[in-house]
């Protein structure tokens, strides 16, 4: 039973590996590519939502501002120190760190309201900084010519190869999430998202969990903001408005806070769904804000857990006679 | 020597006096009660020796370890398990991931770890789990150890939140109105839990409870606060018959 179960698993996982290695073979063009390439930044980004808001709780409208400084402090290395990829990151991630400290400290103190508009703050403070002080950040103008990545000496030309190389990042970011919240960490997370005063009475160090959870969302955002700086070259402050803070909440949102794939079907959602209604010309946004507004009034715990609801019954009906346990814990 | 020791503790909000000049003593292995009329200050007493609360006065020794300035969790390390009044579980996480949390405090693994030590990670994780079951199944509950929490019936969260505070290895359980909602047999059962857990976990027991008869049966000493202050002390016996208890319980009777 347990090894049918573990092989049941493993064809799924070979299954769905082979489905997003194949899928920029099939596509008819690099356009249907590039857009991939940004669903993948965006399961990053969103993965980085999901665990600070879906998991610990902590509702955050700024993750622009950390997308940013990843993007940022690409772009500014690049720039001052003609550095490339494979030292940028390490730096990102470690300004990350530092930007997602800042922002946790005073996060600590607030809840609900409070706590939005100050995450609301800190991504325009942010946004507003990188606009005015050109004489550092070239301000609205942008950063251009930022390098693509080069791998052992090989460089990522094509839409094709940056969208292998952003899935598999994509991929170890999913793998690291569902092996964190699996883990004691997560359940400190989990603990902390449903009664903080609570988890700190069961010996949880509320304060050290909160600051690490802000941190590591903001690690995440960082890493897609390095990918996007390498993917386009050019960065600005317009790509990191409190519009794109929404959108990558939205995308948590949509796939399901606290799930595993969420952040997969969410991601997918808020890329894929603006661009095939790009036919509709100046009411693109409206419909898709209706659809959101849909989506969320008939499935408020978002997609994933609709499609499970959906599979299990679906099950059900197909296995009438023998019925199955059903699969355990992994909400 | 006492195991909990509460020297002249208060607690003042403003300028009301929730707790004034309070001194406890529990001594180890005991099962021990603190009542009181509705808004006597009990919870407030656990939550100063939680650490939910400063004192404003006094001070608080446990197993021979000052707790001022010791932050709570740090408090549950040092061996100060509790439950609550109004239940509050982890709602939207499992029976057994429930009582994993309570684990938390005695185990190490961490952001890094959980990669780079993925063995001793996963040794660390079936340990504990196969403890919180254990646990689970002490009460009777492990077929219902993958149902949300706050899903479970009454009853069964009462006991949950036991579990998790039994799951933080705890020499002290604080229960705050175990019997809140209970109907006699319930809280039949509940005593003979209570008194099980003891034994078997070592467990010093400080309950708070409004439900006399379970007070009178399960206690070996019994607290009496009335506003904020302590009226008597001593075995239920003496409590009942104590003059100043029957008086806070039932006001006082005119002379005729």
């Amino acid at each position: 039973m347990n090894t049918n179960v573990k092989s049941g698993s493993l064809v799924k996982w070979a299954v769905t590996a082979l489905a997003v290695i194949l899928l920029p073979l099939v596509l008819p063009n690099s356009y249907f590519i590039r857009v991939l390439d940004l669903v993948g930044i965006y399961i990053l980004l969103s993965t980085g939502s999901n665990i600070l808001t879906g998991f610990a709780g902590q509702l955050s409208m700024g993750q622009a501002a950390f997308y940013g400084v990843g993007a940022y402090t690409t772009g500014l290395i690049g720039m001052y120190l003609g550095w490339g990829f494979w030292q940028t990151l390490p730096c990102a991630i470690g300004v990350a760190c530092i930007f997602g400290l800042v922002l946790a400290i005073p996060a600590l103190r607030l809840k609900g309201g409070y706590l939005t508009l100050l995450t609301i703050g800190f991504g325009e403070i942010f946004r507003l900084v990188m606009n005015n002080w050109v004489s550092f950040t070239r301000g609205p103008s942008g950063i251009t010519g930022i390098r693509t990545v080069s791998i052992f000496g090989f460089e990522l030309a094509t839409k094709t190869q940056w969208y292998y190389f952003i899935f598999a990042i994509a991929a170890l970011g999913l793998l690291y999430q569902r092996i964190l919240m699996q883990s004691r960490v997560g359940r400190a997370f989990i603990a902390i998202r449903e009664d903080d005063q609570v988890a700190e009475l069961t010996g949880i160090d509320i304060t050290r969990y909160k600051i690490m959870a802000f941190i590591t969302s903001a690690v995440y955002s960082a890493v897609a903001g390095v990918l996007y700086a390498h993917l386009t070259g050019y960065i600005s402050p317009d790509s990191f408005t409190a519009n794109e803070s929404n959108f990558i909440l939205w995308a948590a949102i949509i796939g399901g806070l606290g799930t595993y794939l969420g952040p997969v079907v969410g991601g997918f959602v808020m890329v894929v769904f603006p661009e095939a209604l790009r036919a509709l010309g100046s009411l693109r946004l409206v419909i898709f804000g209706v659809i959101l507004m849909l989506v969320i009034i008939y499935y408020p715990k978002g997609m994933v857990p609709f499609f499970q609801q959906l599979g299990n019954r679906m099950g059900d009906r197909f296995h009438k006679g023998a019925r199955k346990p059903r699969k355990e814990g992994g909400e | 020597m006492a195991l909990l020791t509460l020297d002249h503790i208060s607690k003042t909000f403003g300028g009301l006096n929730a707790v004034s000049d309070f001194s406890m003593e529990i001594e180890q292995g005991q099962i021990c009660a603190l009542i009181g009329p509705n808004g006597a200050g009990k919870t407030t007493v656990f939550n100063m020796i939680t650490g939910v609360y400063q004192l404003s006065g006094g001070s608080i020794s446990f197993d021979g370890q000052n707790l001022k300035g010791v932050a709570p969790h740090d408090i549950v390390k040092l061996g100060i398990a509790r439950t609550y009044q109004n239940i509050r579980l982890f709602k939207k996480a499992t029976a057994l991931e429930n009582v994993m949390t309570g684990f938390h405090c005695r185990t190490k693994a961490n952001m890094f770890s959980i990669v780079f030590r993925r063995k001793k990670t996963l040794e660390e994780d079936a340990r504990i789990r196969a403890e919180s079951e254990r646990i689970l199944d002490y009460l009777g509950m492990l077929d219902k150890k993958n149902e949300m929490a706050g899903s479970l019936p009454y009853g069964h969260q009462r006991l949950l939140e036991i579990a998790r505070a039994l799951a933080t290895q705890p020499k002290l359980l604080l229960l705050d109105e175990p019997a809140a909602g209970m109907n006699s047999d319930e809280k039949k059962e509940l005593i003979a839990i209570i008194q099980k857990i003891r034994k078997d976990f070592d467990l010093t027991v400080l309950l708070v409870e409004h439900d006399m008869e379970l007070v009178m049966n399960i206690s070996e000493f019994i607290t009496v606060l009335n506003y904020g202050a302590k009226i008597a002390q001593g075995s239920p016996g003496e409590v009942q018959k104590n003059q100043l208890v029957i008086e806070a319980y039932l006001g006082k009777g005119e002379r005729k």
